[in-house]
């Protein structure tokens, strides 16, 4: 699930700020970062190492169809 | 059990349901085909915002930093926007190593470390902007330091210093779509947030593309928000393109190929590092060639692992440059800007960036080593807009590009001097911003219509208003499927590459004028798209007409140097009826204006 959960979100919005992809966003609600576009996830874990409080767990396994040059 | 076995006892009802489970995974993440367009806001309330500006620069990487720090203390009022996060998109929050020829240390002068590169890129590299990256990377790196950049693994904290410091006005998350010409000249821009329903529109006097290179969003490398829109853009303004028949040799592992981070773990949490001169020939598609002959016809592919045997021919290593890269590391190299090199030489590739040998391990990785991770970018420096002199100016008066939207030839048709692709990039982007705002001191403030504004403000809107199309990420996986393999992208043919290009022609033709989006984030993936599609029909016909091999550009069918017809680089450009058009530019010069 690349980025695969966000549990004690603070609502800084410094992961949705760092993603290159546009994964996250805020809730408008809840005012906390939501996992919206995991499909564009490139595991590349800018949203980890920028959040402060260690909020998000990340996976190695993308969530669609990997295509590769072989194999 | 292993991938093979698995796949020899599947049978036919089980390999059925596994490709309807995979179908059904496909529509559920948004990867459906033609289908409904689920609009999620209205179009019609889309507003607009207007910008003025002197200098607008477009990418926040290191070429975007110093082309608005320099633009902006030579006078000129500078805008940045970003289609993501200042320090924290493309390629430089992952580089590490930052190049300095710093003449107290280095033994090489500037004339020898020139004719070193290009004697390693076969003559591929451009002298004049090799030099200007030796000349100038010292001090570039000086006010790195000064900036805390050498003291940090996130790049947005001592980018925003410069920034904040003068005040310059930054637009983060911001898709620019459009550049604007008017009168023959750079007019400015329009494009998109992606955090409201909102278009934007910039008149500007000059603008420096920093937008970086691309790829087709591969798996294993971080440069999925990496799709050409400079280059792209530019061209569909009249902009000359180089350098698409070039390859970067970045490698992944084949179990969980998509984890960047696994794979390159040690350079993401590296703090940056200087280096001096290491003139390097690191191809990358030398593994690529091992992989084809090796397996892919017969077998459906190499399972890597040690390499107990040489394989004959393929693509040629000066021998001045030859290495051997000693016992495993076990793992991909540490820093961000070096090609996968031979990992093929027992599953570990060279030797890091930074002058930090032996590259560590990965996070744990397990699998073989597979080439492609970063498919469909060419070297850095290498592929972008066709610069007319040293300054990175291009053939349309007030557009610039700097780094990796570049074509500058710095580094060649191959990876040459480690750490240069940080460097370049800061090289690179003082020296346009410099340029722009001199160009910008002598310009009026440009008027554009605002018939012209409304006409390119539907364009960005209609996958919008399409009731139904094709969903953006179903073509661009179609792309992928096309351009990805070994046999097309890397190991190319005459007949091969005219296969791949006729597919290409029909996602161009009859997919990327229906594309749809139903918010603001489908509608970047849109122009993500569409830039990819072209940037592809580029490569195809540059790898075509290249009847040679050279550097990272490997011909099965002319797999020899031709230093007859082919000392030239390849230029690419819209003719009058629209179609793509390809020129040769002799090595050493400059192109007619």
């Amino acid at each position: 699930m690349t980025i695969k959960s966000i549990n004690g979100c603070i609502g800084c919005e410094e992961c949705v700020k760092s993603c290159p992809c546009d994964v996250i966003r805020m809730d408008p609600d809840s005012k906390k970062a939501v996992i919206a576009f995991p499909a564009d996830c490139q595991i590349c874990h800018l949203c980890r190492m920028y959040c402060p409080v260690d909020a998000i767990e990340m996976s190695p396994e993308k969530s669609i169809p990997v295509i590769t040059s072989w194999g | 059990m292993t991938a093979s076995a698995e796949k020899s006892t599947m049978n036919r009802r089980e390999f059925i349901a596994l490709t309807a489970v995979a179908t059904g995974e496909l529509a559920a993440f948004g990867m459906s085909g033609w289908a409904q367009n689920k609009l999620e806001l209205d179009p019609d309330s889309v507003t607009n915002t207007d910008y003025v500006t002197d200098v607008l620069v477009v990418g926040g990487g290191m070429a975007g930093l110093f082309a608005a720090v320099k633009a902006h203390d030579a006078g000129a009022s500078t805008l940045i926007v970003s289609k993501g996060r200042l320090g924290s998109s493309g390629l430089t929050p992952f580089a590490k190593g930052f190049f300095t020829y710093d003449p107290a240390v280095e033994s090489m002068s500037i004339d020898e470390f020139t004719n070193a590169i290009s004697r390693s890129a076969l003559g591929t590299n451009n002298p004049v902007y090799t030099r200007q990256l030796a000349e100038h990377s010292l001090a570039r790196a000086k006010e790195l330091r000064e900036w805390g950049f050498f003291d940090q693994t996130l790049a947005n904290r001592p980018f925003m210093v410069p920034i904040q410091e003068r005040g310059i006005p930054l637009i983060e998350r911001v898709v620019i779509t459009h550049l604007i010409k008017e009168n023959g000249k750079i007019a400015g821009a329009a494009g998109f947030r992606l955090d409201a329903e909102e278009t934007i529109t910039i008149v500007a006097k000059t603008i420096i593309l920093c937008t970086g290179a691309g790829a087709f969003k591969p798996n294993g490398f971080p440069v999925c928000d990496l799709t050409h829109d400079g280059t792209v853009m530019a061209y569909q303004i009249g902009a000359k393109v180089t350098g698409k028949e070039w390859n970067d040799g970045h490698t992944t592992r084949s179990v969980n190929p998509a984890a960047c981070y696994d794979n390159w773990g040690d350079m993401f949490n590296r703090i940056p590092s200087t280096n001096g001169v290491e003139v390097h020939h690191d191809l990358g598609v030398d593994l690529n060639y091992r992989a084809y002959v090796t397996g892919n016809p017969v077998s459906g592919g190499p399972g890597g692992g040690p390499v107990t045997e040489e394989v004959a021919g393929g693509p040629f290593v000066p021998e001045e440059f030859q290495r051997d890269f000693g016992p495993p590391s076990g793992g991909p190299p540490g820093e961000g800007d070096a090609p996968g090199g031979r990992p093929d030489r027992g599953g570990g590739p060279p030797p890091g960036e930074g002058g930090a040998p032996g590259g560590p391990p990965g996070g744990g990785m397990a699998g073989s080593t597979m080439g492609g991770a970063s498919a469909g970018m060419a070297i850095h420096k290498a592929e972008g807009l066709v610069p007319v002199d040293d300054r990175c100016a291009s053939n349309i008066p007030g557009l610039y590009a700097a780094g990796d939207a570049l074509g500058s030839y710095m580094s060649g048709g191959i990876y040459t001097q480690i750490g240069s692709s940080l460097a370049g990039s800061a090289v690179q982007g003082a020296i346009a911003g410099e340029a722009a705002a001199e160009y910008a001191a002598q310009s009026k403030v440009p008027a554009i219509p605002d018939t012209r504004l409304k006409e390119i403000i539907n364009d960005i809107l209609a996958p919008l208003r399409r009731e139904e199309g094709y969903g953006p990420a179903w073509v661009t996986q179609t792309l992928q499927g096309i351009m990805i393999p070994n046999f097309v992208l890397y190991i190319k043919r005459a007949a091969m590459l005219k296969a791949a290009l006729a597919f290409v022609e029909e996602l161009r033709d009859h997919h990327a004028p229906m594309l749809r989006a139903a918010n603001m984030h489908e509608l970047r993936l849109v122009f993500e798209t569409r830039n990819m599609i072209l940037s592809a029909e580029m490569k195809l016909r540059a790898s075509l007409m290249r009847t040679e091999s050279r550097c990272s550009h490997y011909r099965l069918d002319y797999p020899d140097l031709d230093e007859e017809n082919w000392r030239a680089w390849i230029n690419i450009f819209k003719g009058d009826d629209g179609s793509m058009q390809l020129e040769k530019q002799s090595f050493d010069s400059w192109p007619l204006q």
